[in-house]
């Protein structure tokens, strides 16, 4: 069925909770022909012309529709509001799946290499979560970490984004030129009105993770009144420590005990210096 | 869609089938829109693919089933004007949605500029990426009319071919668009003398813009066609040397061969199939590259009789180089070492294999266009070059 607005959808859903939503489809088909997933019935989603666009909200917020394509996203008048986003949309996979695969879609997916997640981590974003009657607002990391799931018989329908009017870079590293998920990814906002850098590492664990410290520590070194330069010494030491902080010794290892016994493995050696290049060049970008 | 009120499976009396009640799968009839025509489909789970019902129920076989993961691309179709991924749309639900298939570039049985131009430019071997790299081509020049070879393989980049590679389909991608723009060119030239003329002649004369005087006729909904094989254009080949009937029996058409000579290695050849009724066969002299027959024909000339007295310089055919005497000096031959791996011996250059020891330049990212050529704010390294911004969003300073 393809409600045509968010009421009758969350109506639809409230009727019958086993149905699946389904947006761009990209994510579910794949579950479906795979017979990982039978779904009893389907509600569309597409049809909700509200959910595919933005909105502006007092306080410099964005309100973005889980509508929104990564195909939308990544043009230009979207990419000025919140470039990172944009950068991450125009890498998340082929134009086939770009055309309908949505910001939504992407969120309840939750994939460990989902490109917009560690954006949205980076620029602590939080969703509306719809059901017949109410809504609530959840912050993207208690989502993701499953401190506060979608439940059943709820919709995600808009995700409330600041507008920093500052440098943004996501950059990701994958195994092949063409399109393909990421092994890494860093998401890095600057927020000159704190005075803060916040920095996201995803595809390393199965939710973005925030390298807190390393953040706090390169706020320090950046001259935020001036022209915001940077030692080139303390961006690469950026890197390390975010990667250090992200990509723990076991990684890829067997067991825990293994890790103890043996240092650091060869996987999470790799993976640190992938991290460490993305941090560094993510920053330098972002002070250029 | 609606799903039916649960039945009892009564077609199956022994109780063979595994018992799969309708709550476990759950079916639905809508009708789909499929290049402008309507085609009901009836009692189909709603977790059929879009590929998997225009291939299965409807016969429309030219999207390819590929992964089903949405990796390949051959099963590429377009969903109200948007290039997706057939297999990953719940067929379902792209009930009221206008869907248009390979099938419907070549709906007047000729093959449409996209394929003739695929075809011609070498861009199809197996031929199994084929039907979803037109759908990408002709997706991206209706939005695109002059591509850059960057944008192009931006767009194509979802489409896998593992036989030909993309250099194919990329010449055909500006030749497609070279031509087009050639004809709206020539189109726009056409209209505007005649706009002089009427101007001229100060008389009001019909306006090309106001043509399609006649109101569009509202086709009634017709049959949906049954589709055949486009037709490409056939690249004619001279008339086959008659084998004699002595030569040996038992011989066939040498394998490779159409009937008329030649080996056709490039285009699917429709020669040898009996024409689609309807469709003439085409025949464009002159744009044709065959082989010449047999050796060029040269004087022999018997070598003499052993002890035949040839004075030095004497005797031989023409053009045979001339021996020194015995006593004229050797004459050694300047060494010429072997040259290395692949440097080409005359001519121009061949680009496959990098002379030996060419330093090596690694494979650029997908889509970066060839040094020095990169518009300016791409991003290299992590960013994978489906990445790349194209001049117009460079936002990011
Ligand atoms: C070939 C290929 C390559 C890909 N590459 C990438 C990549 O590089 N990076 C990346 O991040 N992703 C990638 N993806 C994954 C996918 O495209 C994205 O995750 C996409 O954003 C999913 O969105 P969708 O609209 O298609 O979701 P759907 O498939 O429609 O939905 C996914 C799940 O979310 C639920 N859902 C969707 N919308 C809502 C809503 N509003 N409220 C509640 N639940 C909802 C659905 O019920 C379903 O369970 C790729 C996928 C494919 C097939
Ligand atoms: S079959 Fe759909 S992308 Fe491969
Ligand atoms: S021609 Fe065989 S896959 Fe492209």
């Amino acid at each position: 069925m393809l409600p045509a607005s968010l009421d009758e959808a969350v109506d639809a859903l409230a009727a019958a909770p086993a149905a699946v939503p389904v947006a761009g489809a990209t994510d579910l088909m794949e579950a479906v022909n795979a017979g990982r997933l039978r779904p009893a019935a389907l509600i569309g989603l597409g049809r909700i012309t509200e959910l595919r666009g933005w909105r502006y909200e007092d306080g410099g917020t964005a309100v973005l529709g889980a509508g929104l394509t990564h195909a939308r996203m990544d043009r230009p008048d979207f990419a000025a509001l919140i470039p990172a986003l944009a950068d991450a949309a125009r890498t998340a996979g082929p134009p086939q799946v770009r055309n309908v695969g949505t910001l939504g879609g992407n969120i309840v997916t939750a994939a460990p290499a989902g490109d917009t997640l560690p954006v949205l981590a980076a620029l602590e974003a939080t969703v509306t979560l719809a059901r017949a009657g109410a809504t609530r607002e959840v912050p993207v990391s208690h989502l993701l970490t499953g401190l506060d799931p979608v439940r059943p018989g709820e919709l995600l329908t808009w995700v409330r984004v600041p507008l920093l009017h500052a440098p943004q870079v996501f950059l990701k590293a994958t195994g092949r030129s063409g399109p393909a998920r990421a092994t890494a990814s860093v998401a890095l906002v600057l927020d000159p009105a704190r005075r803060a850098v916040r920095c996201a590492v995803g595809a390393v664990a199965p939710v973005p993770l925030r390298p807190l410290e390393a953040e706090a520590w390169v706020a320090g070194c950046i001259d935020w009144d001036g022209s915001r330069e940077i030692d080139p010494a303390a961006t690469a030491a950026f890197g390390e420590y975010v990667a250090a902080a992200c990509v723990p010794d076991g990684y890829g290892a067997e067991g825990a005990w293994e890790a103890v016994t043996e240092g650091p493995s060869a996987a999470s050696v790799r993976l640190r210096r992938t991290v460490s290049v993305l941090a560094r060049r993510a920053l330098g970008r972002a002070l250029k | 869609m609606s799903t039916d009120p649960i039945e009892t499976l009564d077609a199956d009396p022994l109780g063979l089938a595994p018992q799969v009640s309708r709550e476990l799968r759950p079916c639905a009839s809508y009708t789909l829109r499929v290049n402008g025509f309507e085609r009901p489909v009836t009692d189909a789970w709603i977790g059929e693919s879009l590929l998997y019902v225009l291939r299965e129920r409807l016969g429309l076989a030219g999207a390819k089933d590929g992964c089903e993961q949405g990796e390949c691309g051959a099963c590429s179709v377009q969903v109200d004007g948007q290039l997706v991924a057939g297999c990953l749309v719940p067929a379902a639900l792209a009930a009221d949605s206008e869907i248009n298939t390979v099938e419907g570039l070549s709906a007047a049985g000729g093959a449409s500029d996209v394929q003739q131009a695929l075809a011609e430019s070498g861009a199809v071997q197996c031929g199994y990426c084929t039907p979803g790299m037109a759908m990408a081509v002709h997706d991206l020049l209706q939005r695109n009319h002059r591509p850059t070879e960057v944008e192009a393989r931006q767009a194509l980049c979802g489409n896998l071919c593992r036989c030909t590679g993309y250099r194919g389909v990329l010449a055909a991608v500006q030749s497609i668009a070279d031509a087009r723009a050639l004809e709206a060119e020539e189109a726009e030239e056409a209209a505007l003398a005649e706009e002089t003329a009427a101007a001229a002649a100060e008389q009001p004369v019909e306006q090309p813009g106001a043509a399609p005087a006649e109101p569009p006729v509202e086709e009634p909904v017709a049959e949906p066609p049954v589709y055949t094989d486009a037709w490409i254009e056939h690249v004619p080949q001279p008339p086959a040397e008659e084998i004699p009937a002595t030569v040996g029996t038992g011989h066939g058409l040498p394998y490779g061969a159409d009937g008329q000579g030649g080996y056709d290695t490039g285009v699917y050849d429709t020669a040898v199939i009996p024409p689609v009724q309807g469709i003439p066969a085409q025949a464009a002299e002159d744009q044709v590259y065959f082989p010449q027959q047999g050796y060029p024909e040269q004087p022999y000339q018997a070598t003499p009789a052993h002890g035949t007295y040839l004075p030095p310089g004497a005797g031989y055919p023409d053009g045979y180089p001339q021996q020194p005497g015995y006593d004229g000096g050797y004459d050694a031959p300047v060494y010429e070492p072997t040259p290395a791996h692949g440097t080409p011996v005359h001519g121009a250059a061949f680009d496959g294999t990098p002379a030996h020891g060419t330093p090596y330049v690694p494979t650029p990212p997908h889509g970066v266009p060839a040094e020095g050529s990169a518009p300016a704010g791409v991003p290299y390294g992590a960013t994978p070059a489906h990445g790349i911004r194209l001049p117009e969003d460079d936002h990011a300073s």
